[in-house]
């Protein structure tokens, strides 16, 4: 028995260890290249450029990868970056483990997080592209990630919004080629459908509708749960069964076989 | 910006439009709302306030998923997946969901442009008419016309109505010939008819998906998600990749033949060693619905010669899975595992294709042999169990197979050489009897090589005018078959290029006259699909500045000619060749500003349909397009509905396979139902790596963008991912030669040079001693290098093969 015990805690104790490493790995990875943020950003293609331009030189390589002479210069470099310890990686998930804690949200906050989602989308409804190097031939390390998502200190991991769908670069392509020098080839004037501000309400303190389709947003938690932009967080996380009181939209949604409710005819007024 | 901002004005604006664009008609016909899609008209909620959704096909690539588009504004503004499609059921690509900005690039043409020596000059449309009758009169003969799979179904009838019904002339071909040629020869010579007998759905029931020398992963996404998403929901299938280098589509599958260029022949006839040799082949269907051929080297055609079973087997007797393995460089395991899934009858097969096995100099070769290995193994006619050839280009199928805008061919699977064929032609157009010319006119590359040959040499081809493609980009050996043009000592200086098009491309370069033309939900339009399905959209906004509809081009070119009294504009009652009707009284749809009076796509539809019945390719009318996305020909009436086909040649399917018959190939070239099983010998490609050109260089195509990037390269978040041209190299061969990603690189053919960044470990790796650059960037233009040989058939070149050297430049 004492002997069986020993052996789990051993068995325990390495696979903590290992996805420990794997966990300090992933983020290392993915810090690197996410873009500094920005107060606010107009509506438009410039936004695109933007972002580019926000981001990490490294044109050469795709995923960046480190050669064993400079892995320990690397390393320093990394030691350097507090918030990808584990610490206080471990805090960041205490924190979502209480989904009792009170949200207060500005209305500069919710602007702050419309204007960064749009920052790399073309329009309200278009698939964001990627804001880091992705793998150019499998989708593991997307799936890896992004199934789940998580939020730490300074850096988020978006969670899928849609069912399982594993050709992830099908839809989201890099924001920023990582091979190649961009040379953006002319200009472009489409204007897209911007995110609506709020769900409209029928009286105040009554639940909002939801202001957008729910076709491939169908997980509501992965844009206003946690892992989510804070600036569209729910602040009531511990009620999960959203539609439970906030209503799509029949306007919005292309299943409806109905294009107008119908009833049957009234008591017939005999003059 | 708030949905609240909205000016008001813009919604009644919006209405008013729409209703007078599209709703009219549909609603006229139909007798209730045109669209399934709901919309609450009149209480919109807040995201959608302003915002009119309505359906399209989508303009790229040949899946022909729908898309939901919003316009707001008179712009579009959002793009969604169609959930009521069944191709794509909701799903897009990323060009997909950006195929909106693809009409705001800032460089749209809106004025028709004339070239004033070096440069353009604006002119008006009644002036670019006329230059192009001017051409047209002066020797009609030497007129040619080039379009493409991207040509609507009506674009592409007037314009083969003008060319072989008005002018007598057959000098019209597409791009198409470029891109699905082979599959058609290979069709035609297994089964009589052209079209897979087989559909998308095949990819929901099958359980072994066979891919060869194709990359759907990018270039088809959302077929492939369909199948790799039934393996998120835990079902199992087998994914094979036969493939000269490893791609997205690779990491997916459980099996990887790497192959050299040409293996594929090797393999096919591999797999049909083993089905005999290990007696799994299908006895029962090959007796009742099979006879063997071998192509007939002292008269090459179609019909080849026919042989015996036993001298089929004879003559498969050489390709063991170590010869194939000395042919391809794929593994003899691997074939003797391809050779047993075809060989178990109670998996289902499918196999897709698409550039790999058609951009081939033995193109119609290996589609006939993947259609034979089905046959043979019975791995045909139920779902799951179909070789299906995927195409390109949104209406490959529908206007170019279909509609027949090839130099041979007359509408419905009609061919000029046939007597037949022209009268019932000139039938349908009320023409005169022996109007149509019986002499095929030139394909594609006989078309761009005699234009590019000085007249007094020889070079019959004087004009030719360019709708919906980009020759000047996708030509191969554009030294030769494009080029030319713009050199001042070519000789050339009487030829004259006509470019219609959305913006400038590596065509207009070398224009005469440039047109400018509206796209896509800038105009009504009907494609067809690769899985034969037919699609139909009305206008939703309107085009930029003076941009006018193609097929309005050609009806106006043709009336200015009726005008001037050239005789074949009129038909034998004397009437104009496009005349439409509305209460009796023809339309003057020939002057733009009463070009949408009436419905134009749904006369020319209506007049075309009358020849879909000989070949059994059925079309419903135009009206029963509008209310659905798509239906999958032959649809046939039944007890007052219009009915699709999914499978074809298989009973309880196909309405035209008789009772009891179980497989009927009711067109088949023998004439007695069967199809026909071929042997083909494996022989070498046109240019294979020597001493002096040691590499073997393939070309293709990105997820990002489509084809030559005209579209996709303006819009930002596509362009941003895949901004330009590149080499893609194996790192041992880039070790040799000293290069490092990022590299320039002087890639060298016999036929021309280009210099660009090298890619290693990229988007795809090709095995040693290959190399791979797409031809999406009209800047380092691929085709300068590759090689214009061609298959014998089908007329369509390689251009997957052709030897290259590799210099660093320092």
């Amino acid at each position: 028995m004492m002997h069986a015990d020993r052996k789990s805690r051993s068995t325990r104790l390495v696979a903590f260890a290992l996805i420990a490493i794997a966990l300090v790995g992933y983020f290392t990875g993915i810090q690197a290249p996410m873009p500094a943020r920005h107060s606010s950003v107009p509506w438009s293609l410039e936004d695109g450029k933007a972002e580019s331009e926000s981001m990490p030189a490294g044109g050469e390589g795709v995923i960046p990868a480190t050669a064993y002479a400079k892995m320990a210069e690397v390393t320093r470099r990394s030691r350097r970056r507090p918030e990808v310890s584990l610490a206080s990686f471990r805090a960041s998930l205490a924190v979502k483990s209480d989904p009792l804690a009170e949200i207060a949200i500005t209305p500069a906050d919710k602007q702050q997080s419309l204007d960064r989602r749009q920052r790399n989308r073309a329009f309200n409804g278009a698939p964001p592209t990627t804001p880091h190097p992705i793998d150019q031939r499998s989708d593991a390390s997307c799936v890896a990630c992004h199934v789940e998502g998580a939020r730490a200190a300074s850096f988020r991991i978006p969670r899928m919004s849609h069912r399982l769908l594993t050709n992830c670069a099908q839809c989201h392509v890099e924001s920023n080629a990582r091979h190649l020098p961009v040379t953006p080839f002319g200009e472009n004037s489409f204007a897209g459908l911007a995110a609506p501000e709020q769900g409209p309400r029928a009286f105040s303190g009554a639940p909002p509708i939801i202001p957008h389709s729910t076709w491939m947003r169908s997980d509501c938690m992965s844009c206003h749960g946690y892992v989510g932009e804070f600036g569209i967080r729910t602040t009531h996380p511990w009620r999960t069964n959203c539609q439970q009181c906030h209503a799509p939209s029949a306007a919005l949604d292309q299943t409806l076989l109905i294009s107008a409710p119908k009833f049957l005819p009234g008591p017939k007024i005999i003059e | 910006m708030g949905n609240g901002e909205t000016p008001a004005i813009d919604v009644i604006q919006r209405r008013q439009f729409m209703k007078a664009t599209a709703m009219a008609a549909a609603t006229a016909v139909a007798g209730g709302p045109p669209y399934a899609l709901p919309v609450l008209a009149d209480e919109p909620a807040d995201g959608a306030e302003g915002v009119e959704w309505n359906k399209a096909p989508c303009r790229f690539c040949g899946t022909g998923c729908h898309v939901q588009v919003g316009v707001q504004g008179g712009k579009v503004v959002a793009v969604a997946g169609d959930r009521n499609a069944e191709v794509n059921k909701g799903l897009l690509c990323v060009k997909g969901y950006h195929v909106g900005s693809a009409l705001y690039g800032s460089d749209r043409l809106t004025k028709p442009l004339l070239r004033d020596g070096d440069g353009y000059r604006e002119i008006s449309w009644q002036e670019a008419i006329k230059t192009i009758a001017d051409r047209v009169e002066a020797a009609p003969e030497r007129f040619a016309f080039y379009g493409s799979g991207q040509w609507t179904i009506p674009e592409g009838y007037a314009a083969q109505k003008f060319m072989k019904g008005g002018l007598a002339n057959n000098h019209i071909d597409p791009n198409a010939r470029l891109c699905m040629a082979s599959a058609v020869t290979g069709f035609l010579a297994t089964y009589g008819v052209d079209e897979p007998a087989g559909c998308y759905d095949d990819l929901d029931a099958c359980d072994v998906l066979i891919m060869w020398g194709n990359n759907p992963a990018e270039m088809h996404p959302v077929l492939f998600s369909r199948v790799v998403d039934r393996r998120s929901r835990g079902e199992q299938i087998t994914l094979i990749d036969i493939s000269t280098r490893r791609t997205r589509t690779t990491e997916a599958c459980q099996h990887y033949l790497e192959m050299r260029g040409h293996g594929d022949l090797a393999i096919a006839n591999g797999v049909a060693h083993l089905l005999i040799k290990n007696g799994t082949y299908d006895r029962e269907f090959v007796e009742s619905y099979c006879n063997f051929k071998v192509p007939d080297d002292a008269n090459p055609n179609l019909h080849g010669k026919p042989i015996s079973f036993d001298e089929y087997k004879k003559q498969l007797e050489p390709y063991t899975p170590e010869h194939v393995e000395e042919l391809s460089g794929v593994p003899a395991d691997q074939i003797r595992m391809l050779g047993d899934l075809f060989g178990n009858p109670d998996l289902k097969i499918t196999s897709l294709w698409c550039m790999g096995m058609n951009q081939h100099t033995r193109g119609t070769a290996i589609n006939t042999l993947v259609h034979g290995i089905h046959l043979l193994s019975g791995h045909f006619g139920t779902p799951g169990d179909a070789p299906t050839s995927l195409t390109g280009q949104p209406s490959a199928c529908g206007t170019v197979r279909e509609v027949g805008t090839l130099a041979h061919t007359l509408p419905g699977g009609r061919v000029v050489a046939n007597e037949a064929h022209r009268q019932q032609t000139e039938e349908f157009w009320n023409l005169p009897a022996g109007r149509i010319n019986a002499t095929p006119g030139f394909h594609t590359v006989k078309m761009w090589e005699s234009f590019c040959t000085p007249t007094d040499q020889g070079g019959e081809i004087g004009t030719i005018w360019v709708q919906v493609t980009n020759p000047g980009q996708t030509l191969p050996n554009l030294n030769k078959l494009f080029n030319p043009k713009g050199k001042r000592d070519a000789g050339l200086a009487d030829k004259f290029l006509i470019v219609s098009d959305v913006y400038p491309t590596a065509t207009t370069r070398l224009a005469d006259l440039i047109l400018p033309s509206a796209m896509w939900v800038e105009k009504n339009g009907i494609f067809g699909n690769s899985e034969r399905r037919t699609q139909q959209w009305f206008k939703m906004v309107d085009p930029p500045g003076d941009a006018r509809d193609d097929c309005w081009q050609t009806i106006a070119v043709a009336h200015e000619l009726f005008e001037r009294g050239l005789k074949g504009m009129a038909d034998r009652d004397g009437r104009f060749l496009f005349e439409q009707k509305q209460d009796d009284q023809p339309v003057p749809i020939w002057e733009w500003e009463h070009y949408y009076d009436i419905n134009v796509d749904e006369g020319l539809f209506e007049e075309y349909r009358q020849f879909t019945r000989m070949k059994h390719k059925d079309l419903a009318p135009y009206v029963e397009y509008v209310n659905t996305r798509g239906m999958r020909w032959p649809v046939v009436e039944k007890d007052g509905t219009w009915k699709e086909t999914r499978l074809r040649f298989s009973e309880g399917y196909d309405p035209y396979v008789e009772e009891g018959r179980g497989v009927q190939f009711y067109h088949s070239p023998t004439d007695d139902d069967r199809a026909q099983i071929w042997f083909q010998p494996w022989v070498p490609p046109a240019e294979v790596p020597d001493e002096e050109y040691p590499f073997m260089l393939c070309t293709g195509r990105v997820l990002e963008h489509w084809h030559t990037g005209t579209m996709t390269r303006r819009i930002p978040q596509l362009n941003r991912a895949m901004p330009g041209g590149y080499l893609e190299m194996n790192e041992a061969d880039a070790a040799a030669h000293d290069l490092e990603n990022g590299d320039q690189v002087k890639i060298e053919s016999r036929r021309g040079s280009l210099v660009m960044p090298i890619w290693i470990h990229g988007r795809g790796q090709p095995p040693e001693g290959t190399v791979f650059i797409p031809f999406f960037d009209e800047t380092v233009l691929v085709n300068d290098l590759t090689l214009d040989a061609i298959d014998p058939f089908s007329k369509q070149p390689d251009y997957k093969k052709s030897a290259v050297r590799i210099k660093k430049v320092s």
